[in-house]
């Protein structure tokens, strides 16, 4: 079932006014820049003609043709992620205008509708930032392997064909499917708080790593990793390692760090019913506690 | 550098049992926590029904004597404390973001934290203004009654005591103010409950649950202000002559009962068995009578 939950559309900047102001000729985008990891960020601004069905990445693709400032300095392109360009691979999150979304999907217009003054982009804030939009989002992707959000079915011989699927889990499925761990459920969590360790001298990489992950298990692991428990758990053949998803959900932040805020449901790109997999996800770990509790 | 990754992996005691811990947290907010609340409330709430009622069930309360204080501390004030320390942790384990994400769930989120806050300042100010924390003789004289106004309530003159604590308007207000913040946080945590413990969790069934959360709320809310109208319309003079006549009936009684208490051992044994024998002969007659 997919359950259309209380979605503020203009997270996603399809607010339609009704009113049509005329579109300005230029306008201005300030960045929020930042040269290193860990260095200082500043503003920046830029001033951009506008052209028909611009969207946030063609007005960084002319910031980086422009290489020069509003106020006509030198400067170097500004870093950002993104790959698909089509809203199904979340490289490209950002803040626009303060709030959590693709770029690709962001159009100029829609954004100027909202504000003709200007557009301001930062990273995203709960990531440690690698340059100016850029964010390593590594974190997101260590949740996934702490909660196995996957099914072991690799080996050597032929398995034969899996459990039949019901439509109805079909139907379950399918949404909690489309994350494209993006993110933006993690940056508009008010429990998810920015965990940003520096490498310290004579520190090897893969020492920093194993400390840097360390401490990622120990922060809450977010909605999209407890979604994809849901989706897991709920197959036939994921269902075999069901009870240690959901130990892997029971651990030190785990699903319990969840503060029921429902920004992540709201904010999601792909409208997937998160806080139905939360639900979903505190009703098989009380269960899962109870049995444990009672046989071992 | 290999022991400090060990270290973190380990963890304190809090973030090994941090499931556990945060389930017991909920739990003890609903039960005993919210559930006490919801019998105090509707006992002050009797205010209204006049000085005898709220009396009554002051009194019946205190009919559990040595009882009281143990009960008091397993089922109120440890739980209390547990919830209020897990909470402080909690809330200062996250990031609340209204000015960029303003969502009604969100929103809840913040008013929830908010209220947690008025809810300990409240309930620790409620317990010293009405108790003077500590049931301490020496306590009470010299610190909590002179001073700073504490242990205003007097269990045998219940209607009076509550209506003078509550004479200011002020207090009234800030009474007012802790009972909503109270009743909200009960009211929000029991729907989040609900979806922490996986009772509540399609987007359809939520908002169900939170009409019933929400009328919930409102009837509580109606029930705590209540108990300020019932001590605003409490005739002070009116209730201490009542609860000086009930004093005096009840010391009377007590005497009497200590009189024969003392009577009883004076007796030598043969004298207190001869006495049994009557006792139990006049019960059997009676008995007997009735039988007929």
């Amino acid at each position: 079932m997919i359950q259309a939950n209380s979605h503020d559309d203009s997270a996603h900047g399809s607010h339609d006014h009704g009113e049509h102001h005329a579109p300005p000729a230029q306008f201005a985008v300030r960045v929020l820049r930042q040269d290193a990891p860990g260095a200082p960020s500043y503003w920046e601004r830029h001033t951009i003609t506008r052209e028909n069905d611009m969207n946030v990445i063609s007005v960084l693709q002319r910031i980086a043709a422009q290489s020069e400032t509003a106020d006509g300095d030198k400067t170097t392109p500004v870093a950002w992620d993104c790959n698909c360009l089509e809203e199904v691979c979340g490289a490209c999150t950002m803040l626009v205008n303060g709030k959590t979304r693709q770029a690709c999907s962001a159009l100029v217009d829609k954004l100027l509708a909202e504000n003709p003054e200007e557009i301001e982009l930062r990273p995203m804030s709960k990531f440690p930032v690698v340059r100016d939009l850029m964010v390593n989002r590594s974190r997101l992707f260590r949740a996934l392997q702490k909660v196995q959000a996957w099914i072991p079915v690799d080996g050597y011989y032929d398995m034969g064909s899996g459990p039949r699927v019901s439509p109805a889990n079909q139907e379950q499925a399918y949404p909690l499917s489309e994350c494209m761990s993006c993110g933006c459920c993690l940056e508009a969590c008010p429990q998810f708080t920015k965990i940003e360790l520096k490498k310290q001298e004579g520190e090897t990489d893969e020492a920093f790593k194993a400390r840097e992950q360390a401490a990622f298990d120990r922060g809450f692991v977010g909605a999209h990793a407890i979604s994809q428990v849901m989706l897991f758990n709920n197959h036939p053949t994921g269902a075999m390692n069901a009870p240690a998803r959901l130990e892997a959900l029971m651990a030190e932040g785990g699903i319990q760090d969840c503060g029921n805020a429902q920004n992540c449901v709201a904010v999601c790109p792909k409208k997937i019913p998160l806080t139905t997999s939360i639900g979903r996800a505190g009703r098989a770990t009380t269960v899962h506690a109870i049995k444990k509790f009672f046989d071992r | 550098m290999e022991a400090a990754v060990e270290a973190a992996r380990q963890g304190t005691f809090f973030s090994r049992n941090e499931f556990l811990i945060r389930r017991l947290h909920s739990l003890t907010g609903l039960i005993p926590v919210g559930a006490y609340m919801c019998i105090h409330l509707l006992t002050n709430a009797s205010t209204l029904g006049g000085p005898e009622m709220f009396q009554k069930n002051v009194d019946l309360i205190h009919s559990l004597g040595p009882a009281l204080p143990i009960v008091e501390w397993t089922f109120i004030f440890l739980p209390l404390i547990f919830h209020a320390v897990v909470g402080v942790v909690i809330i200062r384990s996250g990031n609340a973001n209204l000015s960029s994400y303003y969502y009604v769930g969100n929103v809840r989120y913040t008013l929830q934290r908010v209220t947690a806050w008025i809810a300990l300042l409240f309930i620790a100010y409620h317990v010293f203004h009405m108790h003077g924390w500590f049931h301490n003789a020496w306590w009470l004289e010299n610190v909590a009654n002179n001073e700073l106004g504490g242990h205003q309530f007097d269990p045998h003159k219940a209607s009076s005591t509550a209506a003078i604590a509550l004479a200011s308007p002020l207090k009234k207000l800030f009474y007012g103010i802790g009972v909503i913040s109270c009743v909200y946080h009960l009211a929000n945590g029991l729907w989040t409950m609900g979806i922490t413990w996986g009772v509540w969790t399609t987007a359809a069934a939520q908002r169900r649950a939170n009409w019933i959360c929400g009328a919930f709320g409102i009837a509580l809310t109606v029930v705590g202000l209540a108990a300020l109208v019932g001590v605003t319309t409490t005739d002070v003079d009116k209730a201490e002559a009542y609860e000086k006549v009930r004093h005096e009936m009840n010391l009377e009684e007590q005497q009497r009962a200590e009189a024969e208490a003392k009577r009883l051992k004076s007796l030598s044994p043969a004298e207190r068995e001869a006495e049994a024998k009557a006792q139990a002969e006049k019960e059997a007659k009676a008995a007997e009578t009735k039988a007929h």
